[in-house]
């Protein structure tokens, strides 16, 4: 410690100053003794002194030899006063001293040790920056610091928020997409027999022809006229008629996409009732030359609910592909 | 020894009591800690040159705190506190230093 050294050092210019003040003690104490052995110097001061009477000139002598002696003990010639010896009885005391003081000054010391530590754990976890203590500067700083990540942080949200944006545009469009492609599923798969159907339509018997057999041309043209007549969905007996569909004469009677139709044959179809009706119908139509040149009987029932059960197996294109 | 005794429990107490900082002493706290860090190694250096005095550690290390502690509200009050501030640390850095070095010289004799 800087104190400890401080008190050190004077300490040292204790001593010398001692050293120089016994000395000094030494050279006055000579003087004295001087004084007293020599009475020449006081003779030659006082001359006449001595040749009074024995009793006077003795009380002279002594009041002179005291004078000269207090003289030379207020010399201060050297420039040191008196030292009143310290360290010695500061020893003493120390070594003197009682177990309750030393055992107070221990606890006063370990109480300040405990404060300290105490003072640096709580400095340690005071977590919040205390604002008190920065300088305009660093306060300034904080600030423009502060500022500039709210801006970096704004920046990043609305970034964010168009992703956002564009994600759900996406997922909008993507649900769009969906209900499309099922809208055109069904579209189609009506379209290509891949589904059943239902809705209002027709139902043509055509009981056995009593003159000759139906030939395929004739019920192909019966189809035909359905089509003409706007049916959506056509069924010829089990068998979903689809753009692919052929009907061809075999000797067990027609044959509709390979399978054998046997009288009487119903055919299905969905559509304007009225105009399917008529389409079949009609003078000098299917219908006409159906019942005049074949003998066959021919009913035509309109019905709300016509229902289309038979499918037909998706094709699969081996050669068309889309025109990209 | 009461001072490693002492060290150790304030570590403890302050652990586990968290007092809140008064605000107006806030910017004093860790000058104080300095100097009352400065005054224990100061008495350190003093135990290993054998004039350890327990009467001259308290004085010097009250003193040292009140010091720090006052200089830095001049300080404040004058509108140079951050520099007073920095000032009493360098200081105060400087006599830590170079009690550390007196102790590293006494135990390792060089």
């Amino acid at each position: 410690m800087g104190d400890e050294q401080m008190e050190r050092d004077p300490a040292e210019d204790e001593r010398g100053i001692r050293g120089i003040h016994d000395d000094a003690a030494r050279d006055g104490g000579s003087a004295v003794n001087d004084v007293e052995g020599e009475p020449e110097p006081l003779t030659a001061e006082h001359p006449r002194v001595s040749g009074q009477d024995d009793g006077q000139s003795d009380l002279l002598k002594r009041i002179l030899s005291q004078h000269s002696r207090d003289k030379a003990n207020d010399r201060t010639k050297t420039g040191a006063f008196p030292v009143v010896r310290k360290r010695k009885p500061k020893a003493l005391s120390s070594n003197a001293r009682s177990l309750k003081a030393r055992f107070g000054t221990g606890v006063l010391i370990a109480v300040l040790c405990a404060l300290l530590a105490y003072a640096y754990v709580i400095q340690i976890n005071n977590k919040d920056t205390a604002y008190e203590t920065l300088t305009e500067t660093e306060l300034t700083r904080l600030i423009s610091e502060t500022s500039t990540q709210v801006e970096r942080l704004e920046q990043r949200r609305s970034e964010l928020t168009n992703q956002l944006k564009s994600l759900e545009e996406a997922a909008d469009k993507e649900a769009q997409a969906q209900r499309i492609a099922q809208e055109n599923e069904e579209t189609s798969g009506i379209l290509s027999g891949r589904l059943p159907a239902q809705g209002k339509g027709v139902v043509i018997r055509i009981s056995r022809p009593q003159k000759a057999p139906i030939d395929a041309a004739t019920m192909f043209n019966l189809i035909e006229e359905l089509r003409n007549g706007g049916a959506e969905v056509i069924q010829i007996d089990n068998v979903r008629v689809v753009t692919s569909t052929y009907v061809s004469e075999t000797n067990s009677g027609l044959v509709c996409d390979g399978q054998t139709l046997t009288t009487p044959y119903v055919i299905k179809a969905i559509g304007d009732p009225a105009n399917l009706a008529n389409a079949v119908n009609i003078a000098g139509g299917v219908g006409s030359r159906l019942t005049v040149k074949y003998g066959a009987n021919v009913t035509v029932e309109t019905s709300d609910d016509v229902r289309i059960t038979a499918t037909q197996p998706v094709m699969k294109y081996k050669y068309a592909t889309i025109v990209e | 020894m009461a001072a490693v005794l002492g060290l150790i429990i304030g570590v403890v107490v302050g652990l586990f009591v968290r007092p809140d900082i008064p605000v107006f002493l806030q910017p004093y706290l860790p000058i104080m800690v300095i100097a009352a860090l400065d005054a224990l190694l100061g008495a350190a250096r003093a135990y290993f040159e054998r004039s350890f005095s327990d009467r001259v550690f308290v004085i010097s290390f009250l003193s040292n705190v009140v010091t720090a502690t006052l200089l830095v509200l001049l300080g404040n009050q004058l509108g140079v506190g951050s520099q007073l501030t920095t000032a009493v640390i360098v200081v105060l850095g400087i006599r830590i230093f170079s009690n550390v070095s007196a102790i590293r010289r006494y135990i390792f004799q060089g």
